[in-house]
């Protein structure tokens, strides 16, 4: 009996949510009567929600950050005038798990078209609202803002991902180079929050993280139709989306550790703009555009386990083969994500 | 115990839940869908004994296989001029429903003159509703209610009671078949629904339904119809912008009339989960690059996307305020489902 729980702990532990969402409902029943052995995996496994809101809050620190610094040329908690007249919130950072860290990088970007700069506005704010919520959520329990860096670490992942001159890339340099920063992170918000709702035990809880998965897929659906729009053809950022999205489904297939993709996480688990062929109604084929990032058969989107988002967040620095480094360290967090004891980083 | 415990013991809590309204009140005829909304694992109940006519995980997904039939007949009949093929419409062997709709098409065609990026739009949101009907049919199976009569020449009846009677052309006709900007309109009335719809099922799906993957699937379906939304908000504000005005792209306002109308259909119905009422974001037009846009449809305080009970999806796609509604709007014969009446 033991082995079999530590079998399929160390199964959770190593492919999260995927693994038990295939697990049957006796197996579950099973291990809910044998955890109370003092098993060290077991104590491995045993995060709570605390965490699991936590690993969000380190995403939701990066992204605040990115489109405060873009929209308003400010981090999320040091008001300017910009950020005020947009009415965006100033928050304290009150999280105290952890090492606190700096934002380096990142200036306001010298917006030239009203509809991308009304989207970044739109964007901080909501994003600043979810760093709020999940403080004030959180409480004591609430970690810390690490170290983010917004600088250098673009240039980093776009070499990686082969986007032309990728080492001289900058998000901040004008409105079609902001909207590739930001389809870097949108899609990836989905994904996590997507990973982490079947995680979750409050029903409170869910449904918080339920809508906020809604908002980043809208976010991300905003931001893939106006990529769209703007370079229907895929000539130049459009373009840029299929490298990005090959480059993050690379780093979340190693997240997998070898272990093969669950039924809504195929490999690859990412797609660019590029148009595909669909078969309507049983007719004929069609050429289609890929404004939502979605596997193409049931075109559910992708989840993600915490492993695979760090991997992303940190350009492979959460894997070793088929090892996990914890903390993961690289990109845009270099010191790493701030995590209770059992927490993800 | 630990969370695998906590999630099973979750699950049962919501079983409990449903189970007790369906006793006490009937099948479905008092079922609030966010009701079990609070912390049901600080207050442990004993495992229930489910009675018969609780609802099921296979209630809920079939109650999403109905608006997923009439969001991919609308998209379908909008890209290519015809609908879901008889296959993808059929009764499971198993569902208490047996007759197959039929759609009243109306003005229903292939929407003309669109550029060519324009129509691959059309392809892909029509596609991915054909694959979420196949996907759920697929889960459930024997279980799978059949397609129900659908009337999409509902949306003329359903502006004129929003009141968008002078869009673009002044004429009164709102046929969301005829133009590209008419068709954004009329997918608006359906995204934000799917969105908020969704998110008020995805809490209720039992342990057993969690472990079966439905939940992460249902989460994975709400994400692809916020990034429908995002996609029919961001055209709508972006086409706004490029008019200049609200007055020389009503297409804006008709959609907010949309939001109005879908308030007051289910005005008194609107205490939605996580949220403090309402559960609509207007649209706004920036006229500036320091004004921000409306693309995300979430609460004011927390930007945390709305949620809807079935109810309240009800009342919409019926187009009626009435309670105890058994069919209307969308729906003439109404849905094939044990949520077919409103209650509230």
């Amino acid at each position: 009996m033991a082995n079999q729980e530590t079998q399929v702990l160390d199964d959770i532990i190593a492919t999260g949510r995927r693994k038990m969402m295939t697990l049957s409902i006796a197996s579950l029943a099973g291990l809910m009567i044998g955890a109370s052995a003092p098993l060290a995996k077991a104590a491995t496994a045993s995060y709570t929600d605390a965490d699991i809101l936590n690993f969000a809050l380190n995403l939701e620190y990066l992204e605040a950050n990115f489109y405060y610094l873009a929209a308003f040329g400010t981090t999320i908690d040091k008001p300017n005038a910009a950020s005020m007249a947009a009415g965006a919130l100033q928050i304290t950072l009150s999280g105290t798990v952890g090492t606190p860290g700096t934002v380096s990088g990142g200036s306001q970007v010298p917006f030239t078209t009203i509809p991308v700069a009304s989207y970044a506005i739109e964007t901080a704010v909501e994003e600043g609202k979810h760093v709020q919520l999940l403080l004030t959520a959180l409480g004591s329990s609430a970690v810390a803002q690490p170290a983010i860096d917004l600088g250098t670490s673009f240039q980093t992942l776009a070499t990686a991902a082969n986007i032309p001159n990728g080492a001289g890339f900058s998000p901040y340099a004008s409105d079609d180079t902001f909207l590739v920063g930001a389809y870097v992170f949108e899609d990836v918000g989905v994904t996590a929050y997507h990973g982490a709702a079947s995680l979750l035990t409050m029903s409170a809880n869910l449904m918080t993280a339920a809508g906020i998965l809604a908002v980043e897929a809208y976010h991300a659906g905003l931001i893939r139709t106006t990529i769209n729009y703007i370079d229907p053809t895929g000539t130049s950022i459009a373009g840029y989306t299929n490298l990005i999205s090959t480059l993050r489904a690379a780093l979340s297939m190693a997240g997998l550790l070898g272990v093969a993709p669950g039924p809504f996480d195929a490999n690859p688990d990412d797609y660019g703009l590029a148009p595909f062929s669909v078969s309507l109604h049983g007719g004929a084929n069609a050429m289609a555009t890929r404004l939502t990032d979605a596997d193409p058969t049931n075109v559910i989107a992708f989840a993600r386990n915490t492993t695979q988002v760090l991997n992303i967040v940190t350009g492979g620095g959460a894997v070793n083969g088929t090892t996990v480094v914890s903390p993961a360290i690289g990109v845009f967090f270099p010191a790493g994500m701030n995590a209770g004891p059992n927490g993800f980083k | 115990m630990d969370k695998l415990s906590a999630l099973i013991k979750i699950g049962l809590s919501r079983r409990k839940f449903l189970a007790g309204v369906g006793a006490s009140a009937g099948a479905a005829a008092a079922l609030n869908l966010v009701g079990c909304g609070g912390n049901s694992t600080a207050t442990p109940t004993p495992t229930p004994t489910p009675t018969p006519s609780a609802p099921t995980d296979a209630d809920i997904l079939n109650f999403a296989l109905n608006l997923e039939y009439l969001e991919a007949q609308f998209y379908l009949y909008a890209a290519t001029g015809s609908g879901l093929a008889a296959s993808d419409t059929t009764a499971g062997s198993a569902s208490p429903y047996k007759t197959v709709g039929t759609v009243t098409a109306g003005e229903a065609a292939a929407v003309p003159d669109l550029t060519g990026p324009q129509q691959e739009i059309l392809n892909e949101i029509a596609f991915e509703e054909q694959a979420h009907v196949r996907f759920l049919r697929s889960a459930l199976g024997s279980a799978a209610v059949p397609m129900p009569d659908i009337d999409l020449s509902f949306f003329g009846p359903l502006a004129v009671a929003a009141t968008i009677t002078t869009a673009a052309t002044g004429a009164g006709s709102f046929n969301p078949f005829s133009s590209f900007d008419y068709f954004l309109v009329g997918g608006f009335i359906f995204e934000d629904v799917g969105v908020t719809a969704y998110s008020g099922a995805a809490p209720l799906i039992s342990a057993a339904g969690v472990a079966a993957g439905y939940l992460t699937a249902a989460a994975g379906i709400l994400a692809v119809e916020a990034y429908h939304a995002g996609y029919i908000r961001t055209s709508l504000t972006g086409r706004a912008i490029a008019a200049g005005s609200e007055s020389a792209y009503p297409y804006l306002g008709a959609a907010n009339l949309v939001e109005d109308l879908r308030a007051t259909l289910t005005v008194g119905n609107s205490a939605a989960p996580s949220t403090t009422g309402s559960v609509e974001t207007l649209l706004t037009l920036p006229t500036s690059l320091t004004m921000p846009s409306s693309i995300v449809a979430a609460s004011a305080a927390n930007a945390v996307g709305f949620a809807r009970t079935v109810n309240q999806v009800l009342h919409i796609v019926y187009g009626s305020p009435t309670v105890g509604a058994k069919s209307g709007g969308f729906f003439p014969n109404g849905v094939n489902s044990v949520f077919a009446t409103t209650t509230a």
